[in-house]
């Protein structure tokens, strides 16, 4: 018999642990006694779950696998002591070892009660659904005046004690097979047959089917169609397989698609209710038990990439240009990171191309007036470049050419002038002159490497990304994000590259102060190492990592524990710390870019009405306008933060017809679901987003004033379109969402990490967000994959060329050695 | 009166917070209402200093300079959460400052019940002697469904939720002062 003993408190030397030493001692030739200290678990909290820590799965496989557990308690204030029911809660909050599990309780206390308050408190603990426990009736074995019950050898003094305990002890062991036949319950008996439910999937409603025999699940059949592909897959190919495998409902959501995840679950657990069964019973099952072998899984290359993005997977694909065995890593289940996420357009200045474009109205002014800066604002090492821009632009506004004007030089200019900024504190920032240089010396030839993978532009049209100041935008002809990375994978899957998914780095190994490789862990636990003498890191920034956020802001007044953020969550600084640990410097870390307009919830822009920013009528919680609404991103987030964050953009039915993102059928949808607005009148609008609607009624009075006079005294917004007036009036929610996070580990031009001594840490390169300096303050719309693409392939030369030479040297001192 | 009311829960959304931060601005005009978050305190492992880490130490002090102190406890597997007993324990081993002082127990819960397990146990640990505290006696309030108790400014809905807890703060302030006179 194997009986798991908790000692029920975190104080070294107390009567109730030497109780359950002694009985381990005591009874050691009925039953096989091992104690568990809880002694090292944090304090109970739900919103920071740390049930899937080694010690808290570890400590619930075991108790899971024992014929039953005695629990040792103390008493504090009349209760169990807090570290006890701290463990409880644990146990009861996503792990659930203690169901039907029989528990027997003892206590102690130094002074009379022997914990018999405690002890009651706790067999009601032990009942409640979370953990329900069977516990042993009556036997109830409480050690009064404990600091003079035990001898020096830990042994109980008093005979009469002693005994009464083993009648105890023998009786639990009995209530232990009795209880064996008590979890006869958790067998399920099914209807067997074939039950069709709906899951719920990224994009609606997923048909199910679900087919169970008189005690198991036989098999899960999922109708895909209509779903995007893409992390979703993986969601509908492991839940059904894990499901039927372990025979549970207990099962980790798939990362990065939790909400299809749950789709699953209350899908099966939907058919088993039709079947005539308990899903709650399946729900407190274990976990599908994971093969975990002991040995690592080794691997060699000579490069190794550390995320699946655009950046990563372009490093591979140059890499393997090269003739290097490389292999990528990626802890998400499928490749694509933020990259597949991005509308699409990629900056790359191309005046041949441009040319072929008519300018257009306003944009020879705004030439003109970049021209006309005065060299005071411009930092010294940009100068020399500035003034031959404005040699450019001289001539190009002196002849009377009315195409689209661009040169290498504007782009760097732009993105110098943009990335520019100053922290709370005062601290001025602006890009890294290698950097900048780098990029826009090198976007086209990405932009042609791109489409000598299989990557397809658009060439009938140059545009302007939102926030991008020019048109340089080189557009995929379709599929947006996905056409980078699909084109990207399928070329390093045919070089001959390797893809690891759903394997996270733990950390970068060194070796005399050389790369030689990292270490992670796959989806089953497993260690994995992976030797190479250069490592790219690739892993994105930490937009989804709010603490991080917090923790390194300097630039935003406040950003929200609840703040939503545009990209994938896989997006948690790793990298970044990956980096730190060998010794990198960081750069430009307290700035971020956050994105005004977005769904208060998900962080996504596409959802309510969004519309062209001329339309934009933007009120906040008390009903009145706060901005010009035709304010770049920096400006309209800070306002929206100045005024408590959310704030709604309202709309009349003219309006609705401007937007460019939905369907009256999304847009049914969403009223119904309450997360977009609709009312006949103003006022009802205002009741239903709590606004004094007296307030919202003057408000949007005002605006339309203003639209008649195309003149806004308040807040100088000066570009009108519509009015407000056309019932049925619309609010959406909004509030700024987490977008970009401009700082990262520090690099050169050639993509190499450096120390905080300016030294290359050898082997080891990073590009992308995960890298900083580039993009400085804030980074231009379009610029993020004109970075990715150019500093991926760069990371991959320099590594290339490095890893060569190192073997060159290898060879060389081998030579001299015989 | 003076309260200081307690947050038994470290969650980052909790009903019994959005409870105490109604109490506190549905009274605010006759009573100061200090509200006190436990999440910070640590894990006590009974120190032989005896002595309160700054965590415990500032909600001591926010007990001793009240009238009255107002706990609002959620109910986690039938009785009061860790985190709460925690801080109790804390203030037993290392403060008096509870000992004579005038508590109203109060609690939300998501189900029906509205904490009445936690309440009761809460009652025992606080009238238990390392503690000593007055405990409101023969009344009880018990906010059931607290989800939907509020609306999206954290203001009770429930007119009869609004008149209990009014006769409840009644009682208790008439309590805080006959135990003055004492």
């Amino acid at each position: 018999m194997k009986i798991i003993g908790v000692i029920g408190t975190n104080s070294a030397n107390s009567a109730t642990r030497k109780l359950l030493e002694y009985m381990q001692q005591h009874f050691k030739q009925q039953a096989e006694i091992e104690l568990l200290e809880i002694t090292d678990y944090p304090l109970f909290n739900e919103s920071d779950d740390q049930s899937e820590s080694a010690l808290l799965t570890g400590d619930a496989k075991k108790i899971e696998a024992a014929d039953g557990v005695i629990i040792s308690t103390s008493e504090h204030n009349r209760m169990i002591p807090s570290s006890l029911k701290s463990f409880l809660e644990w146990m009861s909050f996503k792990l659930h070892p203690f169901n039907n599990k029989p528990v027997m309780v003892v206590g102690s206390s130094v002074t009379k009660q022997g914990s018999a308050s405690a002890q009651l408190a706790l067999r009601q603990t032990l009942d409640a659904p979370g953990l329900g426990a069977i516990v042993l009736p009556g036997n109830e074995f409480l050690l009064s005046s404990s600091a003079a019950a035990f001898d020096e050898n830990g042994a109980l003094k008093d005979q009469g004690t002693i005994d009464f305990l083993g009648t105890c002890f023998k009786n639990f062991l009995q209530f232990v097979k009795v209880a064996d036949v008590l979890n006869g319950v958790d067998e399920m008996n099914f209807e067997p047959g074939t039950y069709s439910v709906m899951a719920s999937g990224h994009n609606g409603k997923v048909p199910m089917k679900v087919t169970f025999s008189e005690n198991r699940i036989e098999n899960i059949e999922i109708d895909t169609e209509g779903e995007t592909t893409g992390i979703a897959d993986t969601v509908w190919e492991r839940m059904p397989q894990q499901i039927i495998d372990g025979q549970t409902l207990n099962v980790d959501a798939v990362s990065g698609a939790s909400d299809t995840s749950r789709g699953v679950l209350t899908g099966v657990a939907e058919a088993v209710s039709l079947a005539g069964a308990d899903p709650d019973v399946l729900k407190k099952r274990p976990k599908p038990a994971k093969n975990v072998a002991d040995e690592p899984v080794e691997y060699e290359a000579d490069v190794v990439v550390v995320g699946g993005g655009g950046t990563g997977l372009s490093a591979a694909a140059t890499s393997l240009q090269a003739g290097k065995k490389t292999i990528l890593v990626e802890k998400f289940p499928a490749v694509g990171g933020n990259t597949i996420r991005t509308g699409g357009p990629m900056n790359a200045a191309d005046p041949e191309w441009q040319n072929t474009f008519d300018a257009l109205p306003g944009e020879a002014a705004t030439l003109k007036s970049l021209m006309e800066t005065p060299d005071e604002k411009i930092d010294p090492e940009y100068l020399e470049d500035f003034h031959a821009l404005q040699g450019q632009l001289k001539e190009y506004l002196d002849s009377d050419k009315h195409f689209l004007f661009d040169s290498k030089l504007l782009h760097e200019i732009q993105t110098y002038l943009g990335g520019k900024r100053q922290d709370l504190s005062g601290n001025d920032i602006h890009g890294d002159y290698n950097l900048v240089k780098t990029l826009v010396d090198n976007a086209l030839d990405s932009v042609k490497w791109l489409q000598n993978i299989g990557v397809r532009f658009d060439p009938n049209e140059v545009t302007m990304p939102v926030g991008a100041k020019w048109r340089r935008g080189h557009k995929p002809l379709e599929n947006q994000g996905y056409e980078y990375i699909s084109n990207l994978q399928r070329y390093v899957k045919e070089e001959g590259g390797q893809i690891i998914t759903d394997t996270r780095v733990k950390k970068l190994l060194q070796q005399d102060g050389k790369l030689v490789g990292l270490e992670a862990e796959n989806f089953d636990g497993q260690k994995v190492i992976v030797h190479a003498s250069s490592v790219i890191l690739a892993s994105g920034g930490f937009a989804a990592n709010t603490k991080m956020v917090q923790q390194y802001n300097t630039y935003w007044t406040k950003v929200d524990d609840d703040i939503a953020t545009s990209n994938s969550p896989a997006m948690t600084g790793d990298g970044i710390k990956l980096g730190t640990d060998v010794g990198a410097d960081l750069v430009g870390m307290g700035f971020s870019q956050m994105m005004p307009v977005s769904d208060p919830v998900t962080g996504e822009l596409f959802s309510g009405l969004q519309v062209p920013p001329a339309n934009f009528v933007m009120v906040n919680n008390k009903g009145d306008r706060f901005v010009d609404e035709y304010e770049s991103r920096d400006v309209l987030s800070q306002a929206a933060i100045d005024n408590g964050g959310l704030f709604y953009l309202i709309a009349d039915d003219n309006i609705k017809a401007t937007a460019y993102n939905t369907s009256q059928e999304k847009i049914d949808e969403q009223v119904a679901a309450g997360t977009l607005f609709r009312d006949d009148t103003l006022e009802g609008l205002a009741a239903q987003i709590k606004v004094d609607p007296a307030e919202l009624v003057q408000t949007i009075k005002n605006y339309n004033s203003y639209v008649d006079a195309g003149k806004d005294p308040e807040f100088g917004k000066d570009v009108f379109d519509l009015k407000v007036e056309k019932a049925p009036f619309y609010a959406t929610p909004r509030k700024p969402a987490l977008h970009h996070t401009m700082g990262g580990l520090k690099i050169d031009k050639q993509a190499h990490v450096l120390n905080e001594a300016g030294e290359k840490i050898t082997g080891l390169y990073a590009a992308g967000e995960v890298a900083g300096g580039l993009h400085a303050g804030n980074r231009l719309g379009g610029n993020s994959l004109a970075d990715i693409f150019t500093f991926g392939r760069i990371a991959a030369q320099t590594a290339v060329t490095e890893h060569e030479e190192l073997a060159t040297d290898a060879t060389t001192s081998a030579s001299h050695s015989e | 009166m003076n309260y200081t009311g307690i947050i038994g829960n470290n969650a980052r959304n909790s009903t019994n917070r959005t409870l105490l931060q109604y109490i506190q601005k549905h009274f605010g005009g006759s009573d100061q209402i200090t509200l006190c978050e436990i999440a910070d305190v640590p894990v006590f492992n009974k120190p032989e200093s005896h002595v309160a880490p700054p965590a415990v130490a500032k909600i001591a002090a926010a007990i001793e300079q009240a009238d009255g102190v107002i706990i609002a406890t959620p109910e986690y597997d039938h009785t009061v959460p860790a985190v709460l007993s925690n801080t109790l324990e804390w203030l037993a081993y290392t403060t008096e400052a509870l000992k004579d002082k005038p508590v109203f127990i109060v609690g939300a819960s998501y189900g029906a019940l509205g904490t009445s397990r936690a309440q009761g146990h809460l009652r025992i640990m606080l009238n238990g002697p390392d503690l000593g505290a007055r405990v409101l006696p023969g009344q009880e309030y018990l906010l059931g469904h607290s989800l939907q108790a509020f609306d999206e400014d954290g203001m009770m809905v429930v007119a009869e939720d609004i008149q209990s807890l009014e006769d409840h703060m009644k009682y208790f302030a008439e309590f805080v002062k006959s135990n003055q006179g004492k």
